[in-house]
């Protein structure tokens, strides 16, 4: 049982890296990203890569690993950064810039999703591919009845780092302000001297990063593939409404909360692959119940 | 921004880019439809590509749509205003100024043109020969007949139009003989004939005078061919039209104006009857390939796109789940067929089925639908997707429910034993693909007919007022909430009876059938077409069924059949930014999405359907 919840946590973890690319640019543009699972998918190639060509046999030093590991983490970031932004530039701003109704880009982004995930398919292959492992298993603890491994860890230290990052971004930084003034009005925002569009493209790549580095973890996990951004994504996205869309703080604990309600029954069940199953579940309890997730909705505007 | 500062040759940097555009449109339809090219020359080696006129025609008809859309651009923003005029009308003047004063020896240069022109087209959309796109083998078009089809048709258009334009015509005179109907009609006809010449279905035999003339079996010649009479009566149809109008225009006013092209009531019911004939009779003389195609390839997924419609382009709700209440549909048959392992009490055949999985699929949508369209629009398609996911993993994975990945058993077929018709199909028998088509037909007219109808009714007006602006239905005292939970499952039950005719022609189930690809497919096929509109959908849906299985073997070395989901991927996108009321539009949805950009209105149902604390 602890196990299972534990699995929960660390799987909840990269849910709420994910979620908080959700939930920053619903937070400025009120629309739901549908090309975020890309941008995943592109951060776990982009550190597949990076790992496949700079991982050789005479690179088995400790040092070795900790530079090839924060060199694959950068390298996955930055292509869900790139990513991210790309897909606005051309999914979105175009649509903005005409004042298109909404259902129109919900539109254009399942296209561009769809078009990012087959272009994979056809560039990388459509078989899986194993990275590397650069964070060797052996290593673990047992705390409360429970292995953590080293890789856990990491994981953990990594999203710490990355959330208080994003936190000190949007609520400290002058990025962060023209972000929260965005999201709460931008016309009067566009009145104040906010570039409204580069203040969008930055909030799109900062999801783009965090939910980058979530595909190269969700890669080192279990294999690479195009087409393996869509289950995490939905997931995420359920972790952001539990959360509370919009609101960073929420997309944290939503994913660990929605981590840990999926896994937990997964220990009766007894087989995993329902896990979307369980997470779709409580999407719909979610809406259906509390549909403004367990924190609220925020990022300046109040729902 | 003033008219008058603007120079009128300024080509900033919005049109570059939509005429780079375009350009690489053409580029990218040139790659995608070109032929596989030969081992000598390989068209994925450059100079292959670059030096066939197949590329260069794509490529002359990528530069002419940027032209037209910069154009068309210019004149929308108002910086292309010259004093009063718009460039639109004065180039209009300028244009008829030049033929009206042209010579005849211009003319006879004009002819030659468009006779070159003629031989380019049929060149460039002839039939599928490896070695047709060199340019070496350019002047075996002369020996097509279609060839000089096109060279009379190019030749006649441009006849008419110097008749038009000559001075006797300008003061109401045309030649005698273009006045009396009989050689109008008959002209039309001749002109109908001719397309027939270039565009009847594609058969190998078809390109040689041999063809022509043959009087073997009725597939190889031409004047046995049905879509040849068709399009002659077409041509008739248009002489009959255009005399009717010349008559009723000259008991009005003398003077004779540029025609326009306006379908009036009774030209629609007569082009739906010739579509109606054509959908009956043209499939006979198909290839069995295209047999089969137009079966699960193209009519399901009309089928579906008819539903589809309803959501995203009735109501204007965006369902990324569809292929979900699909796969409810054909399992509910295969359960009642009893081709799962979990045993029915009692089997039915599939037209017993059919209600079934209506209201299968009508619960399902009602209770997907309550709980998320009283929130944001945008809650729905994530929800959608994330249902369509779970159906497709529990059909994989349950396996003493579904079968599982391995697939289900054997499911029954159609049959009727009622006294005075006594039928029984079987899926797999290739000579019955036609009759699996019709069965599909027996279903669409009605449920094409319900929807026009539906769509015309309380119900579609409602549709509309919500679409328009939710706030200001919702003040009339309509209920938001229970027209969009409406036109879901009507939606999603369409799906269900989709699921039911496509899993009797399969036989057996996969759950690889159900995958989300089909769903973004349908929504592919209803933006093309035109969301809102129901012709626009069928033929959109109809043509870009034929284009995917056309690229099947007709397309680029590199080019398999998932790639087709990535360039359905970028059409999303360009048909949003270019055309998101797609090719045939329904005029009010087009007016709804003009509207919107100005700020008018809303053009879609996605904010909350009551006042709950996610209104914003």
């Amino acid at each position: 049982m602890s196990s299972y919840i534990a699995t929960g946590i660390f799987a909840g973890l990269i849910y709420s890296m994910v979620a908080l690319g959700y939930t920053l640019v619903y937070g400025v543009l009120r629309l739901i990203n549908f090309a975020h699972s890309e941008v995943l998918m592109s951060g776990a190639f982009a550190g597949y890569f990076f790992l496949h060509y700079f991982m050789t046999s005479n690179s088995e030093s400790t040092t070795a690993r900790i530079f090839l590991f924060l060199g694959a983490l950068v390298a996955s970031g930055v292509a869900g950064a790139v990513v991210a932004t790309i897909v606005e530039r051309f999914a979105y701003r175009p649509l903005r810039r005409r004042n298109a109704p909404k259902l129109t880009y919900l539109i254009s982004a399942i296209g561009a999703s769809y078009f990012l995930l087959n272009f994979a398919g056809k560039e990388f292959g459509r078989n899986p591919l194993t990275p590397p492992q650069v964070i060797s298993g052996g290593l673990s603890w047992s705390v409360l009845g429970t292995q953590i491994s080293l890789f856990d860890l990491v994981l953990l230290a990594v999203t710490l780092i990355l959330f208080f990052f994003v936190n000190f971004l949007v609520n400290k930084s002058k990025i962060g302000r023209s972000i929260r003034a965005v999201a709460q009005d931008p016309e009067t925002a566009t009145l104040m001297g906010v570039n409204v569009n580069s203040t969008i493209a930055q909030t799109f790549a900062i999801g783009g990063f965090m939910g980058g580095i979530a595909g190269l973890f969700v890669g080192l996990s279990s294999v690479v593939d195009y087409n393996m951004g869509f289950t995490p994504a939905l997931l995420a996205f359920t972790a952001a409404v539990l959360g509370g869309i919009g609101n960073i703080r929420g997309a944290m604990v939503g994913g660990v909360v929605l981590g840990v309600c999926m896994y937990v029954p997964i220990y009766w069940i007894g087989q995993p692959y329902y896990e979307p199953v369980i997470g779709f579940s409580i999407l719909v309890l979610v809406l259906l119940v509390r549909p403004t997730g367990l924190f609220g909705e925020s990022l300046g505007r109040s729902a | 921004m003033s008219s008058s500062k603007t120079p009128r040759t300024q080509f900033n940097k919005e049109d570059a880019r939509l005429a780079i555009t375009c350009v690489a449109g053409g580029l990218l339809l040139a790659m995608m439809t070109g032929p596989a090219g030969s081992a000598a020359a390989p068209l994925d080696s450059a100079k292959g590509a670059l030096f066939s006129s197949h590329v260069w025609g794509f490529l002359v008809f990528g530069i002419v749509i940027a032209a037209y859309s910069v154009y068309r651009r210019k004149v929308r923003n108002g910086e292309w205003v010259s004093r009063r005029e718009t460039p639109r009308r004065s180039l209009k003047v300028m244009w008829s100024d030049w033929l009206g004063s042209m010579p005849l020896a211009g003319w006879i240069a004009l002819m030659v043109v468009a006779a070159i022109i003629a031989v380019l087209v049929a060149d460039y959309t002839g039939p599928y020969a490896p070695n047709k796109l060199s340019f070496s083998q350019f002047g075996s078009q002369f020996a097509n007949t279609r060839t000089y089809g096109y060279i009379v048709f190019l030749l006649w258009i441009v006849n008419s139009v110097r008749l038009r334009r000559s001075a006797s015509a300008r003061h109401g005179v045309l030649p005698s003989f273009a006045k009396t109907p009989a050689f109008r009609i008959g002209a039309s006809a001749v002109g109908g004939f001719l397309f027939a010449l270039c565009a009847d279905p594609w058969l190998p035999e078809r390109f040689s005078f041999a063809y022509f003339t043959t009087s073997g079996t009725s597939t190889h010649a031409f004047l046995a061919h049905l879509p040849t009479w068709l399009w002659t009566g077409v041509g008739a149809l248009i002489g009959l039209r255009a005399v009717l109008a010349e008559r009723k225009k000259s008991t009005q006013n003398n003077r004779l104006r540029p025609r326009q092209f306006n379908v009036t009531a009774n030209t629609r019911f007569a082009l739906y009857g010739v579509g109606l004939f054509a959908a009956f009779e043209a499939p006979k003389y198909l290839s069995p390939f295209w047999q089969e195609a137009i079966f699960q390839q193209i009519g399901i997924f009309c089928f579906l796109a008819i539903g589809l419609n309803i959501v995203v382009g009735f109501a204007g709700l965006l369902d990324l789940g569809y292929v979900a209440f699909y796969a409810l549909g054909a399992y509910v048959n295969a359960y009642f067929s009893g081709a799962l392992p979990i045993r029915p009490p009692f089997t039915l055949n599939p037209f017993y089925s059919i209600p079934i999985a209506i209201v299968v699929c009508m619960l399902a949508g009602v209770l997907l639908g309550l709980p998320t369209l009283r929130l944001r629009g945008d809650y729905l398609a994530i929800v959608t997707l994330g249902f369509g996911e779970i159906i497709y993993v529990l059909a994989n994975n349950l396996q003493n429910l579904t079968g599982g990945a391995n697939g289900s058993g054997l499911i029954s077929s159609f049959s009727m034993n009622v006294p005075g018709i006594h039928f029984a199909l079987n899926g797999q028998a290739l000579s019955q693909d036609l009759d699996f088509y019709y069965l599909l037909l027996a279903f669409m007219i009605p449920i094409l007919l319900l929807f026009t109808s539906l769509n015309n009714s309380k119900v579609g007006r409602s549709w509309a007022a919500i679409r328009e602006d939710e706030v200001a239905a919702a003040s009339l005292g309509i209920n938001g909430l229970k027209y969009k939970v409406m036109a879901f499952a009507i939606g999603a039950s369409t799906s269900g009876v989709a699921g039911v005719l496509s899993s009797v022609k399969a036989g057996i189930l996969f759950p690889s059938n159900f995958a989300l690809q089909v769903s973004i497919t349908v929504l592919v096929l209803v933006i093309f077409g035109g969301m809102g509109s129901i012709t626009g959908v069928l033929i959109g849906s109809a043509v870009i069924g034929w284009l995917l299985q056309y690229l099947l073997f007709h397309s680029f070395i590199d080019y398999q059949d998932a790639d087709k989901y990535m360039y359905i991927g970028a059409m999303l996108i360009l048909a949003m930014i270019f055309r998101p009321q797609g090719l045939w539009p329904a005029k009010r949805r087009e007016r709804e999405f003009h509207d919107a950009e100005a700020g008018l209105g809303t053009a879609d149902a996605m904010g909350a359907a009551v006042e709950g604390p996610l209104h914003d």
